[in-house]
């Protein structure tokens, strides 16, 4: 790649954002709250939710209603793999995320032949069908649960750490995903399947790619979280709220942008901590948080990242591929000339 | 001349509704075949078969020796079937590089290096090198038709199908795509070409195919489909005496 004075200033900005943001992020058990900590971990938990919906629905088109799948079966992996099988936690938790992607390949040759609404229902169907399953399964505690006996003797510090790891790890996946050949065929899908199959995208092998990876991840994130909670407990981590949470994270923050489930994730958090300080009736809080999401999509409707970046021609995190900065990177041979210039 | 494509008795329906029935040609290497025929003649019905967006219920498709009747639309682009749509559909959210981007990586699927290379020729020969960054959602209708042929070209085709690229343009568009599709025909492309003008695909093809409510009423050289009673009929309705 060619460097100029601009693109070295530029990239230098990029990594002392990026060497600020992470160092900050990595030392703050050291000097923050504890309160403070908690809620950058649950930020770290709902970012990564956010981004793995926004990676079905924003890029490949897969409205899932049933991310709280993989929640639960991450935190009830983590929970047998722990207490009853007596493996390290971090274990516990990459199976969470194995199993998920098991669930999820073998669910894909049903859903992957369904399109929009239907798609989006089946996942719900099949998340509502495993909370039902769970629940009455006695190995797993059926309605009450089961405890993460080892994660009582984590602190809120140790625990933050694994959400930011977590996050970071996501963020990096998100972007190189979408920078690389896969990413580009998403986004043709995601702006008309059609078109995309006939200019070679293969649809099943990347909407695929696209539910394994989301799947692993949330199912890991579903692991941390309960790691938090030590307990697991089947209505609430089968819950279609979970779902709900990555839906308001990406339409607030801009569907199908990079930034877009940081920036919804971290409202998120801090409008559901103030909203529980004002009422104590969860459902209520949905409510106010569902107005709210209905009032940005009328406002703007490509959130607040994608309402940006379109407003002041930027973007953040950007996957695009600009044909100077390609030519840039991989000089290629002169191209026959164009029919004006073969006129002239 | 190597025959590349050949449709034997192909039938397509949409539930109970059929649309081609019993439907027999071929296509030679480098040869350019025009479809004719009434609105509902089934010649949109023909090109999502043949790039594999409806799938036969009956009958075969043979592309360079291969039968793809039940391929997927993307294995067929791959094996060298490229298409355009008669209503553009561009990837909206993407520039117009990547758009081309799209066709060559999958498509041609060869080096980083190579992918670019040969969408930079193909935005060259198409003359939208200057517009490789706007996005495709704000091109007017003329570069979405230049567009279409664009990203079809960036998967290196073997057979070209191009649905209607003159339709809802200007007298002077028109003329700017024809010359497009003219340099499509030096390259030695095969061309399936569905329009409407008939003037202009009596002249510019090597052979008609006249299809009449989902089947073939006629096929020949240009000359002698258009001389026929059969296409007289279907177009002015004039019966025999």
């Amino acid at each position: 790649m060619r460097l100029n004075a601009e693109n070295i200033k530029g990239m230098l900005l990029r990594y002392i954002v990026a060497i600020v943001i992470l160092a900050a992020l990595f030392t703050l058990p050291f000097w923050g709250g504890r309160y403070i900590v908690m809620l950058v971990m649950l930020m770290g938990m709902y970012i990564t939710l956010g981004h793995m919906w926004n990676l079905l629905a924003g890029y490949s088109g897969l409205t899932s209603l049933g991310q709280q799948m993989y929640i639960g079966v991450g935190g009830y992996t983590l929970a047998v793999a722990s207490t009853n099988l007596g493996l390290p936690l971090v274990v516990g938790l990459i199976m969470g995320g194995i199993v998920s992607v098991i669930i999820a390949v073998g669910l894909s040759y049903l859903l992957l032949r369904m399109k929009g609404m239907y798609f989006a229902i089946a996942t719900w169907m099949f998340a509502e069908a495993m909370l039902l399953i769970v629940a009455t399964v006695s190995f797993l505690g059926k309605g009450q649960g089961l405890f993460i006996t080892e994660a009582r003797k984590l602190v809120t510090a140790q625990i933050y750490y694994f959400s930011i790891v977590l996050v970071v790890i996501t963020t990096i996946v998100i972007v190189v995903l979408l920078r690389s050949k896969l990413g580009l065929g998403l986004f043709a899908i995601r702006d008309n399947d059609s078109a995309s199959a006939t200019s070679g995208v293969p649809q099943f092998k990347s909407k695929l790619y696209c539910m394994i990876i989301s799947s692993f991840i949330t199912g890991v994130c579903g692991g941390v979280f309960y790691m938090s909670q030590v307990w697991v407990q089947p209505y609430a981590s089968f819950s279609i709220s979970w779902t709900v949470a990555a839906v308001f994270i990406v339409v607030i923050g801009g569907i199908g942008t990079i930034a877009g489930p940081i920036v919804g994730g971290i409202i998120y958090v801090f409008l559901s901590q103030y909203l529980s300080t004002l009422s104590q009736i969860g459902s209520l809080n949905m409510v106010i948080l569902g107005v709210i999401a209905v009032a940005v999509i009328l406002v703007a409707p490509k959130g607040i990242v994608g309402t940006v970046q379109e407003k002041f021609g930027f973007e953040i995190l950007s996957a695009r591929r600009w044909l100077g900065k390609s030519l840039a990177k991989v000089p290629v041979a002169p191209a026959p000339a164009s029919e004006a210039e073969r006129e002239s | 001349m190597r025959k590349i494509l050949n449709v034997d008795n192909l039938h397509v329906a949409y539930g109970k509704f059929k649309v081609l029935h019993e439907l027999s040609f071929d296509v030679e290497e480098s040869q350019v075949l025009g479809v004719i025929g009434p609105n509902g003649a089934g010649k949109t019905t023909l090109m999502n078969a043949l790039s594999g967006l409806v799938i036969p219920y009956d009958g075969t498709v043979v592309f360079d020796g291969v039968n793809i009747t039940k391929k997927s639309p993307d294995e067929r682009c791959r094996h060298g079937i490229g298409r355009t749509y008669q209503v553009p559909r561009p990837f909206e959210g993407l520039t117009v590089f990547e758009n081309v981007l799209v066709g060559a990586a999958y498509g041609v699927g060869k080096s980083e290096r190579a992918v670019i290379a040969k969408a930079v020729e193909v935005l060259k020969s198409t003359s939208l090198y200057e517009k490789s960054d706007t996005v495709a959602g704000r091109l007017t209708l003329l570069d979405r038709k230049r567009l279409e042929i664009a990203r079809a070209l960036a998967t290196e085709p073997k057979l070209l199908l191009l649905d209607e690229v003159a339709a809802g343009l200007t007298d002077a568009e028109v003329h700017e795509v024809m010359e497009l599709v003219e340099y499509l025909k030096g390259t030695g492309i095969t061309i399936i070409w569905i329009e409407h003008v008939i003037k202009t695909m009596a002249e510019s093809t090597d052979k008609l195919l006249c299809l009449s409510t989902g089947t073939g009423l006629i096929y020949g050289d240009p000359d002698y489909v258009m001389a026929s009673k059969e296409v007289e009929e279907v177009y002015l309705g004039v019966e025999e005496e």
